[in-house]
This record gives C-alpha cells, sequence and structure tokens, in this order.
C-alpha cells in the first residue's frame, strides 16, 4: 500500500522503441509507468506493483501477452487488472483470442499514441467511476 | 408316328388310280365301239343281204309262178319269156343266198331251196303242159300248194331275219347306253380321286409347310428358342423342318460364340475403363491383373514394368498371391526384348513380326509349366512402359486370335491408365509443391507486414509525438517535414493493410459473413468519417439515400467498400467538387452509386481498374497517393456477396461507381 494517488501502468513490449514511446506518452500524461520487456517480466511486475492497468504485447518472446493475460485474470491478487492489448495482426484470431483471455480492449499496430493514451484514460476513468 | 407319310408316294398313288381310271375309261370306250363295229358288220354284211337275196328269190318266184301259171291259163308265150328270165334269175338268186347263208341260216336256206327246187322240178312240167288244158289246171293248183310251202318257208326266214336285225339294233344301242354310263362313272371317279388327292396333299403339305415357315419367320423376329416340328407332317416337310432346325442350331451355335465375344469384350472393356480410373500405377497394374486372370481365364497373369519407367515392381494375379513361387525367375526377367506395341503367343494364329524372346524367358516359362503363354507389351504415351504376360496352365486350350486382341486392348488400357497415373503422381506432386508454396507465400506475407507494423508504429508514434510538440515546439519547416513523414507513414501503412487482405483474399481465408443490415446506416456512417478529408480539401458531399435500403451484407465488408469508393472519390476531385453517395432499391437489387466531378479515368485504362497494383496515369501525373489495390479487394467483396460493380467515366469529367447488390 503506497497510499499514493499516482497511477501505476504496466508496459510490456519486446521493442525497446515501441516500449520508451507508450512510457513516454503515459508519463507526459501523468502516469507512473513500469516498463517490462518479456511476459515472464510483465507477471512478475504486475504482481510486485498491482498496477492499475497492463498493455501487453501479444507477441513476446517466451510469454505471449496473451498468455499473460491468461496468468493475471486467473490470480485473484490482478484478476481485477485493466489490460489493453497491443497487437500487430488483424487477424480475427488473434484479436478474438486476447479478448477470450480477458482483455478489456485491444489496439492494433501502428496505433497513434495519442489514440493510445485517450483508450487507458477513458477505461481509467470508467474504473474508478 | 407314321413313316411312309410322303406326299411323293400319295401323289404316285394318286396319279396311278388317275391313270388306271382314264385308261379303264378309254378301254370301255374301245370295247363298245368294237362291238358296235360287229353289229353293224353283222348287219350289213349279212342280215341285210340275205333279207335282200331271201325277198330277192320270192320275187323271182313269185315272178315264175304268176307268169307260168298265166301261160298255162292264157297260153300266152309272152308270159312264158317272163318265166324264163325268172328261171334264170334263180339261178343267180338261189346262189347268192346259198352263198350268203352260213352256219344257223344253212338249214333254213336248204329248206327253201328245196321247196324252191321242188315248185321248179314241177314248174318245168307244167310248163311242157298243154295251155289252158285240165293237166295244167291240175298242175296249177299242184304248184300252188308247192309255192305256198317255198312262201311259208321263205317267210318264215325272213321273219328270222328281221328278228335278227333287230335284235342286233337293239344290242347296239343298249351296248352304247352301258358304255356312255361305264365312261361317265369312270370320269366321275376320276375328277373324285383328283380332287381328293389335290384336297389331301394340300392339307399335308401347306400346313405343316405354313407352320415351318412360321417356326422360321419368329425364329427371325427373336424367339430364338422355337424349332420347327421334325415328326409331324409328310416326309418332305419333316426334311425341310429338320434343315430348318439344323440350320438354326447353327446359327444358335454361331450366335452364341458371337456372344460370348460380345461379352468377353464388353467385359474387358468395363476392365479397361476401371484401369483408367486409377490414379496409381500400382492399383491400375493390380486392376489389370486381376481382371485379365477372370476374363480371359488365364492360370497366371504377370505385369512387369520396364525398369527405371515405375517404381511399381512387378505384380501377379492373385492365383498366384504374389510374384513368389514359380512367378519368381520370370518376374526377374527384363522385357526388353519386346518392342513397341509387340505381341508374342504360343502358336500364334497369325503371327506378326519377328520377335524373339530370350532363352531366360523361355526358361522361366517352362518353369511355369510350359502352358500356352501370351505376352503384350504394354506402351504409353510414346514410351514402352513394360510387358502384360498370361500363361495357361499345360494342357489347356491354347492362345485364340480373339484372346490376343482381347489382351492388347487391355495392355492398351493398361499403358493409357499407367501413364495417366504416372501423369496424375506428377501433378499431384505439382500441386503439393505449388501449394506449399503458396502457404509459404501467404505465411511470407503476414509475417512481412507483420514484421513492417512494429517499425511503422515507432516512425509513426513519434512522429506525432514530435508534431504534437511533445519534444518541445517546431518551426514551420520542421513542422512541414514531419508531415511529409507522417503522410508517407500512412500511405505505408495503409498499402499494408491492402497486401493483407489481398493475401488473405487469395489464401482463402477472407470470408464474408452476412447479417441483415440497413444500407442507410453504413452509408451515414461512411459519410461522416469521410467529412474531415472532404472539409479539407474542399470537396462538396451530397447524400441521395432513399429508405428502406434492407440488405444481407457483412457490415464491416461493406462499410470497406464505401470508405474506399468515397475516399477515391475524395482524392481525384479538385477543390470546389463534388461527391454523391446515392443508394436506392431497383427491382430486386439495391444500387449505390459514387459519383465524382473529379480528374476521371483515361477510357483506354478503365478496364484495368480492378487490377492489383493498377493505377491510372492521370493519377500518377498528379502524384496522387495510393496503392492500386483498393479496386480489387472492393470487387472481391462485391463478388462475395453475389453484386456486381461498374465504373463509367470519361476524363476530366468524372467518375461514376456502381453497385448493385442483391436486396433482402
Amino acid at each position: 500500500m503506497g497510499g499514493t494517488a499516482v497511477t501505476v501502468v504496466l508496459v510490456a513490449d519486446d521493442d525497446a522503441d515501441i516500449r520508451d514511446l507508450v512510457a513516454f506518452k503515459l508519463e507526459q500524461a501523468g502516469l507512473e509507468v513500469v516498463a517490462v520487456e518479456d511476459g515472464q517480466a510483465a507477471v512478475e511486475q504486475a504482481r510486485a506493483r498491482r498496477p492499475a492497468l497492463a498493455v501487453l504485447d501479444v507477441s513476446m518472446p517466451g510469454l505471449s501477452g496473451i498468455d499473460v493475460c491468461r496468468m493475471l485474470r486467473a490470480d485473484p491478487a490482478t484478476s481485477g487488472m485493466l489490460i489493453i492489448m497491443l497487437t500487430a495482426r488483424v487477424q480475427e484470431q488473434d484479436v478474438e483470442g486476447g479478448f477470450s483471455a480477458g482483455a478489456d480492449d485491444y489496439v492494433t499496430k501502428p496505433f497513434s499514441p495519442r489514440e493510445l493514451v485517450s483508450r487507458i484514460q477513458a477505461l481509467l476513468s470508467r474504473a474508478r467511476a | 408316328m407314321r413313316r411312309d407319310r410322303s406326299v411323293g408316294r400319295l401323289l404316285t398313288r394318286a396319279f396311278g388310280v388317275l391313270v388306271g381310271l382314264i385308261v379303264l375309261s378309254g378301254a370301255a370306250e374301245t370295247t363298245a365301239l368294237i362291238m358296235q363295229h360287229r353289229v353293224v358288220e353283222e348287219l350289213s354284211t349279212r342280215v341285210q343281204p340275205l333279207e335282200l337275196a331271201n325277198s330277192d328269190l320270192h320275187s323271182v318266184l313269185a315272178d315264175a309262178q304268176r307268169s307260168l301259171r298265166g301261160y298255162l291259163l292264157t297260153g300266152d308265150g309272152q308270159l312264158l319269156d317272163t318265166y324264163y328270165i325268172a328261171h334264170s334269175d334263180y339261178g343267180l338268186t338261189s346262189g347268192k343266198l346259198r352263198e350268203l347263208a352260213r352256219g344257223e341260216d344253212d338249214a333254213a336256206v336248204g329248206r327253201q331251196l328245196r321247196h324252191a327246187d321242188a315248185w321248179w322240178t314241177l314248174a318245168e312240167r307244167q310248163r311242157e303242159a298243154p295251155p289252158r288244158s285240165d293237166a295244167a289246171a291240175g298242175y296249177v293248183s299242184e304248184g300252188k300248194e308247192l309255192f305256198q310251202q317255198f312262201a311259208a318257208e321263205n317267210g318264215q326266214f325272213a321273219d328270222a331275219l328281221a328278228a335278227r336285225g333287230s335284235d342286233l339294233q337293239e344290242r347296239s344301242s343298249r351296248l352304247s347306253v352301258v358304255t356312255t354310263a361305264v365312261v361317265i362313272v369312270l370320269t366321275g371317279l376320276a375328277a373324285l380321286t383328283a380332287a381328293l388327292a389335290a384336297a389331301h396333299i394340300a392339307g399335308r403339305i401347306t400346313r405343316p409347310l405354313a407352320r415351318v415357315v412360321s417356326v422360321i419367320d419368329r425364329r427371325r423376329s427373336g424367339e430364338l428358342q422355337l424349332l420347327a416340328d421334325a415328326d409331324a407332317g409328310p416326309t418332305e416337310i419333316r426334311a425341310v423342318a429338320q434343315a430348318v432346325n439344323e440350320m438354326a442350331a447353327k446359327g444358335d451355335q454361331i450366335r452364341r460364340a458371337e456372344q460370348d465375344v460380345a461379352r468377353l469384350r464388353g467385359e474387358v472393356r468395363q476392365l479397361g475403363y476401371r484401369i483408367r480410373g486409377h490414379l496409381k500405377v500400382e492399383d491400375a497394374v493390380k486392376e489389370a491383373v486381376q481382371g485379365l486372370a477372370e476374363i480371359i481365364g488365364a492360370d497366371h497373369v504377370l505385369v512387369r514394368m520396364a525398369p527405371g519407367q515405375t517404381d511399381v515392381p512387378p505384380l501377379a494375379s492373385l492365383h498366384d498371391e504374389h510374384v513368389g513361387g514359380v512367378l519368381k525367375e520370370l518376374a526377374d526377367c527384363g522385357v526388353d526384348w519386346l518392342g513397341h506395341g509387340d505381341v508374342w503367343a504360343t502358336d500364334d494364329p497369325s503371327p506378326a513380326g519377328d520377335i524373339h524372346p530370350p532363352e531366360a524367358e523361355r526358361r522361366a516359362w517352362a518353369a511355369v509349366g510350359d502352358g500356352p503363354v501370351l505376352t503384350v507389351a504394354v506402351s504409353g504415351g510414346d514410351e514402352r512402359l513394360g510387358a502384360l504376360t498370361l500363361i495357361r496352365d499345360s494342357g489347356r486350350p491354347g492362345w485364340t486370335a480373339i484372346d490376343i486382341r482381347l489382351v492388347e486392348s487391355v495392355a492398351a488400357d493398361l499403358g493409357r491408365g499407367v501413364h495417366h497415373a504416372r501423369l496424375y503422381e506428377r501433378e499431384q506432386h505439382l500441386v503439393a509443391r505449388l501449394q506449399e508454396l503458396d502457404t509459404a507465400k501467404t505465411d511470407f506475407m503476414s509475417t512481412v507486414s507483420h514484421e513492417l507494423r512494429t517499425p511503422l508504429t515507432s516512425i509513426a508514434g513519434y512522429v506525432e509525438l514530435l508534431l504534437d510538440a511533445e519534444a518541445g515546439e517546431l518551426d514551420p519547416p520542421q513542422r512541414k517535414m514531419l508531415e511529409v513523414i507522417a503522410r508517407n507513414t500512412r500511405r505505408l501503412r495503409e498499402l499494408i493493410e491492402d497486401m493483407l487482405m489481398l493475401s488473405k483474399i487469395e489464401s482463402g481465408t477472407f470470408r464474408t459473413s452476412r447479417a441483415p443490415l440497413d444500407l442507410a446506416v453504413v452509408a451515414e456512417q461512411a459519410m461522416a468519417a469521410i467529412a474531415p478529408a472532404a472539409a479539407k480539401t474542399g470537396v462538396d458531399l451530397c447524400t441521395d439515400v432513399r429508405t428502406p435500403l434492407q440488405l444481407s451484407a457483412d457490415a464491416e465488408q461493406l462499410d470497406r467498400v464505401l470508405m474506399n469508393l468515397l475516399s477515391n472519390a475524395v482524392k481525384f476531385t479538385p477543390a470546389g467538387g463534388t461527391v454523391t453517395l446515392a443508394a436506392r432499391r431497383e427491382g430486386d437489387e439495391v444500387l449505390i452509386a459514387v459519383t465524382d466531378t473529379g480528374i476521371g479515368i483515361p477510357a483506354g485504362e478503365q478496364h484495368s481498374l480492378f487490377a492489383r497494383f493498377f493505377r491510372a496515369t492521370n493519377a500518377i501525373h498528379r502524384a496522387i497517393p495510393g496503392t492500386g489495390l483498393g479496386l480489387a479487394i472492393v470487387r472481391t467483396i462485391v463478388d462475395n456477396h453475389g453484386g456486381h460493380i461498374e465504373v463509367r467515366s470519361a476524363a476530366g469529367e468524372g467518375t461514376t461507381v456502381t453497385i448493385r447488390l442483391p436486396a433482402q
């Protein structure tokens, strides 16, 4: 219990450029960002830091974003976390896979950082309400 | 069973009876004629001359008596002359009478002439008596008495003669009547015999003959089980029936043989179809081997493939189970001694060409049993594929010309079948390879587009950060340059999206899931989405949508179609132009038309509009961005919905794209 008013967001992407881009934009928006580069770290950080929201890239080496999502949903400690999936694929099965794993929203690459932040804020404010 | 019922014999008998009756009739007639002739002869040569002579005698004597009496009473000498004449006539007349009289008449004539002679003796005495004397008178009465005795005798003879004449005439007429009656009866009998014979023969010939003819006719019209009755009717008809039956039996035999051959041909043809129906060489060969053993009646059937042609091992009929055993040696023999289309048969009735099976082959045949062997080359296309060998056990009949032809036919089918199966197998390999390539291409496309997205995300994202002044304020040239980067990033992104879509279409994973929807709603959303771009370039938007517009369509794909057409229209329309979206129901169709007042498409290029990556020359010249994939995708979507698309355009005036979709 940090008791802080700053909302923590977990960003998991194996591409450092995208990770930095998202982290930069979210920090600009006043959120605290925990950035990780693979699924395993994402699960560990999610459990350690209890972020309000996680941005997960679908295709990561080791655990994929969908695997991570499924694991977070299965753990009572993290099951209430908001999750947005980032996918480079538009194939329906990926999107369906993401939703069936329990994601709250998904954004396809290439995405506009502005749009991603506004969707994250929308999800957060809806969760607070 | 009457064995002697011959029409010939019957005819002979009937004619014999007829001839007999005719001869009898002629004999009766002749007899009657002869008898009548005798009667007439008797009458004319005897009775009548006798009557005449008898009458003459009476006249002579009467003349003599009358003249003598007259002389004696009157003494007239002239009368005495008459007497003398009569006396001399008497000699002639009596001589004649005596000459004519024979047999039975002799007595009567003799008696008469004795009386006449007595009278003449007295007459001679009278003549010497003085006329008119008493003596004379006495003589007259005495003479009268003698004369009367003569006359009586004469009359009696004349009566007898007359009676004989009439008797003869009566006999003649009776004979004539009897003869006529006999001839009539005989003629009647002859006519009756002829009629009976005719009727009988007609009956005996016509009906059985008609039966035989009817049998022939019915056989001809297909009732082949019928036979003529060879046990009924006259011998001749039986002979004909027998001959007909023998011919029929011969014909049946020939027909059965022909039917057998036709059946075999049919089975061989069916076998050929089955062989050619197989898509695997081994299956085709197995079919041939089994079929031949059954149809042709071979104890062993072996198919050997020439080395290098196929990897199919030699195959033998079911009788042999596999090529082990007696066929082992033969299976190992090569077949290169057989040329294209060659046939070799033991005791071949019509050997063709100069074919010499090698010693090894002959030894192998002997090992199988030394029965009749038939080997036919199997060729497919221009290649020698192998050989088909049929062997019968020793002592079984050899190969007939028909067997050889049938086996040749199977060999030809096998050749074709193997040829086709090999082509098919090659084709299968090719198809599999192409499918692999296609899958690889699809995977590649998918991977490439995926791999492109990630760097593109960074580029677009960082450009956006810069343009949003997140890294500090930009001066106008910097902003303009960044905007160029942003625009081209968007183009690249669109290109990737379209390529991905096309790859889905080509790999068949592009699916259209239709559901009822209202086109008016989709159209409204599309117009709203395009409005900012239109406003930016100064193009007026116009909507002419007439409800209801219920469709069964894939909403997302229909939206893509409208967005594509509208963005094209806006893109190609200069500032101040108008883009109109019209939609209405027309009969069973929903019509959607997007019209612009843009640059149009040159007439010569309109037919290429739906080709992938095609871009009109005027679009390229004016540097209007685009991938050339949009309309290809639009067309696929429209096709998937069972609709059709049409473009009308004039360069410099504008373009109308019309889509017709089936209404719900």
